[in-house]
């Protein structure tokens, strides 16, 4: 007897080749994906910032689909070759023996029954995983063909159809992640770390426990079906042209997938031109145009009937300085020809002052009222710190009398 | 929202403070002059009263340096009691400094940070808006405080109609508010008084206004629109979705604009926010003939982004509204066998797989059992 425990082959290489391409495209595409379908998440927007924004997110989900596909046309190629060629059997197929297992194992696990169901080379749990990965599959890339294709899909069909397609592909992802976390989990990795899909064999205990049937097969001699060389190259003949045909067919259907449409302009859409700075007016807040002579309206203001005023001024009253011009000019005119010379020099606070003038010349010609340069100024009437016409009146007599101090 | 923005502008022109006690707490009503020497307004009117006066500038324009007296009495400022001084404080030596502004706009420019003496936090987000950046770069029409509040008349927001808001930008964009006028919401605004639309500032927001034509503008923007339409107390009187945000967001659309709000908001992207279909200035009722999204107008709206879409693509989009068996049945009942199967299935699993855990762990004790009293015994 052999003193190595003897070990059973279980996965070939490239079976085991397929297994990582599947692992590694699943894993990609379940993260890439789930972060979009719950983008507002924290840590979805940690992961798509991680690998480089969301239409880098859109990217790798959309190579790693593209690696499944291939992948599933790889597997077709290799699954049918066992059919076809090697003559296999047909032991991956479920059928009412696996759901009557699963039932008795699961009344054996609560105790109902005395021993767990016998299995074959697949068990039960095995065969539903290897169906729903199938099944999966299939109508993730169906629905991913409608959401990366909406234009062309909704040519033949209704436009409901690229939401219920967003929908299901969604909730399949989920429920896939979900059988991959608690199904295949536990039955692989924690009830019994199952290597074989890594190392390719199985230990003569683990057989035991898991494929009781199976190595029973194996030592009576029964597993494989005795084939015979010729007939396998004839078939294999046969098969190979047939499966490069398809195989191109399916090549040909992914490069359809992938470039079928141009969904959208990659360019920004044409903008819209509005006129931004459009004002109603030629300076948006304009200061208002000072008019050229004040308004009959304006109280302060003197008005045309200046003339009147002083004609009507009673001469007879001695207008002075000191009681009559100085009241008034002080609070006018002081502010700003001021003691000491003010604007323009002028100092219209003393008597002297008024008479000496500013550069301009004196303000009070006395006897003069139209040389005097403080009643011209006024007369105008746009000075600043203007006298009423009745002031601007008793001022016009005063001078005209004299201008007494 | 649009009540606060309107109270952040009416606060500007109900707090004034004197300048030179700016950091004291504002009372207005019993407002002394800051300076026992400063001028009484009637020391200034004594001159500046008289209409029609003027200071020629370089550029040839007459600035007028007169003031109405009434006009200043009945402003918010005049009604408070401010004196001239307040806002022209190089003013208070006779006489005054000579004008150095080259023209009239200059003068505005040079003059408006008056304002900032009491309105400090308004000038500052004053200093982020695109006027502001206009202004830095050189364009002397961006608008300035005086400019939208007014000078001498300056009133306050809180006074005048809400329609007094979009009629103030119209001065400087004019287009704009035609447009808006013939909106949705300017219409509502401007024929029937209606509270709950928004003028501009609501969206553009007020003194720190930014460029809509940014990146960040764009992204940010559905956040803006969702402020009212997400509001069922506001929605509720118009019989508006209010899952707008929602259902935009878990869209394909709406999931890249709010990633990319996130993770790069000055990012370009061509996928639409709301303005895109709905329209900006000119958005109507989705009911209206002329509406970018009414039926009949949905296939050109869509063909801007996607040109070869054909008359059932539109549909693709469920306008807003979460699938139900009416308007969605396919969509719904997708849903609906996955609510079920998903936790059939899950479930299914979880039991199985606790059955199994639980019948190994009583296995692997009823062989250490035995294993244990044998061991016992031999020793």
């Amino acid at each position: 007897m052999n003193r190595a425990p003897r070990r059973y082959l279980r996965f070939r290489r490239p079976d085991r080749a397929e297994h990582l391409v599947l692992l590694t495209s699943f894993t990609i595409l379940a993260i890439t994906g789930l972060v979009q379908k719950f983008a507002e998440a924290g840590l979805s927007q940690t992961v798509i910032s991680a690998l480089g924004g969301v239409e880098a997110t859109r990217t790798i989900h959309h190579i790693a689909a593209v690696v499944l596909m291939l992948e599933a046309i790889f597997h077709l190629g290799t699954v049918s070759y066992k059919v076809f060629v090697r003559r296999t059997r047909l032991d991956m197929l479920p059928g009412l023996i696996d759901a009557r297992r699963a039932w008795s194992a699961f009344l054996y696990n609560l105790g109902l029954r005395r021993h767990p169901p016998q299995e074959g080379r697949y068990t039960f749990a095995e065969k539903a995983e290897y169906f729903a990965v199938v099944w999966g599959t299939l109508l993730m890339a169906v629905t991913g063909f409608m959401m990366w294709n909406p234009i062309s899909t909704t040519r033949w069909l209704p436009g409901q159809i690229i939401p219920a397609a967003k929908a299901a592909h969604g909730y399949e992802a989920i429920l896939a992640v979900l059988a991959i976390l608690i199904w295949h989990m536990y039955h692989v990795h924690l009830r019994r770390f199952n290597r074989s899909m890594f190392t390719g064999h199985l230990k003569e205990d683990e057989m035991i426990e898991e494929h009781p049937l199976e190595l029973a097969d194996i030592k009576a001699g029964l597993a494989e079906r005795p084939a015979d060389p010729k007939a396998v190259a004839r078939r294999r003949r046969v098969f190979l042209p047939i499966y490069a045909a398809v195989a191109v067919l399916l090549l040909a259907g992914v490069y359809a997938f992938v470039t079928f449409e141009q969904t959208a302009i990659t360019t920004l859409p044409e903008p819209v031109d509005v006129p931004v700075f459009a004002p109603l007016t030629a300076t948006p807040m304009p200061t208002p145009a000072p008019t050229a002579t004040p308004a009959a309206t304006v109280t302060r203001a003197p008005t045309a009937s200046l003339v009147a005023g002083a004609t009507e001024s009673p001469s007879t009253v001695t207008t002075t300085w000191k009681l009559d011009i100085a009241p008034i000019l002080m609070p006018q005119c002081g502010t700003c020809h001021g003691a000491g010379g003010g604007m323009a020099g002028l100092d219209l606070t003393s008597y002297a002052g008024a008479f000496q003038g500013g550069t301009s010349g004196p303000a009070v010609v006395p006897g003069d009222p139209a040389a005097s340069l403080l009643v011209q100024r006024q007369q105008a009437g746009d000075h600043p710190g203007q006298l009423t016409s009745e002031e601007l009146a008793r001022v016009i007599a005063w001078i005209e009398a004299g201008a007494p101090e | 929202m649009l009540f606060l923005a309107a109270a952040a502008l009416a606060g500007l022109a109900v707090t004034p403070s004197s300048p030179a006690s700016a950091t004291a707490a504002p009372a207005p009503a019993a407002r002394q002059p800051a300076n026992p020497a400063d001028l009484a307004n009637d020391e200034c009117l004594a001159c500046h009263a008289s209409p029609g006066q003027t200071v020629t500038l370089p550029s040839g324009e007459l600035l007028n340096i007169s003031v109405a007296a009434e006009a200043f009495d009945q402003s918010v400022h005049g009604r408070e009691g401010l004196v001239c001084l307040d806002c022209h404080p190089g003013n208070a030596e006779v006489p005054h400094a000579p004008v150095t502004a080259q023209s009239r706009r200059d003068y505005v420019v040079q003059r408006y940070t008056a304002c900032a003496e009491c309105h400090a936090d308004k000038y500052a987000a004053t200093l982020d808006s695109v006027h502001q950046r206009a202004l830095a770069g050189g364009n002397l029409e961006a608008a300035v405080c005086t400019d939208c509040h007014g000078a001498h008349d300056v009133t306050s927001i809180a006074d005048g109609p809400r329609s007094a808001i979009p009629q103030t930008c119209e001065r400087c964009h004019s287009a704009i508010f035609n447009a808006y006028q013939e909106s949705v919401h300017g219409g509502a605004l401007m024929d029937e008084s209606n509270p709950d639309v928004p003028t501009c500032i609501d969206c553009h927001g007020v003194h720190d206004v930014q460029g809509p034509s940014t990146e960040a503008f764009h992204l940010f923007s559905p956040t803006i629109c969702a402020g009212c339409h997400a509001d069922p107390e506001l929605m509720a009187s118009y019989g508006l979705s209010t899952a707008i945000l929602e259902t935009y967001v878990s869209d394909f659309h709406g999931t890249t604009v709010l990633l990319f709000e996130k993770l790069a908001p000055d990012q370009e992207t061509n996928k639409p926010v709301c303005v895109d279909c709905h329209g900006v200035h000119d958005i109507q009722r989705v009911d209206d003939p002329k509406s970018t999204v009414i039926q009949e107008n949905l296939l050109v709206t869509c063909r801007r982004c996607h040109p070869d879409a054909t008359a059932n693509f539109p549909a693709a989009w469920l306008g807003h509204y979460p699938p139900d068996p009416q308007h969605a049945p396919l969509v719904f009942y997708v849903n609906v066998f996955y609510w079920v199967f998903i936790p059939v299935v899950i479930g299914g699993m979880l039991i199985f797989v606790v059955a199994d855990v639980f019948r190994r762990i009583l296995n692997r004790r009823r062989e250490a059992g035995p294993e244990r009293s044998r061991r016992a015994r031999h020793e």
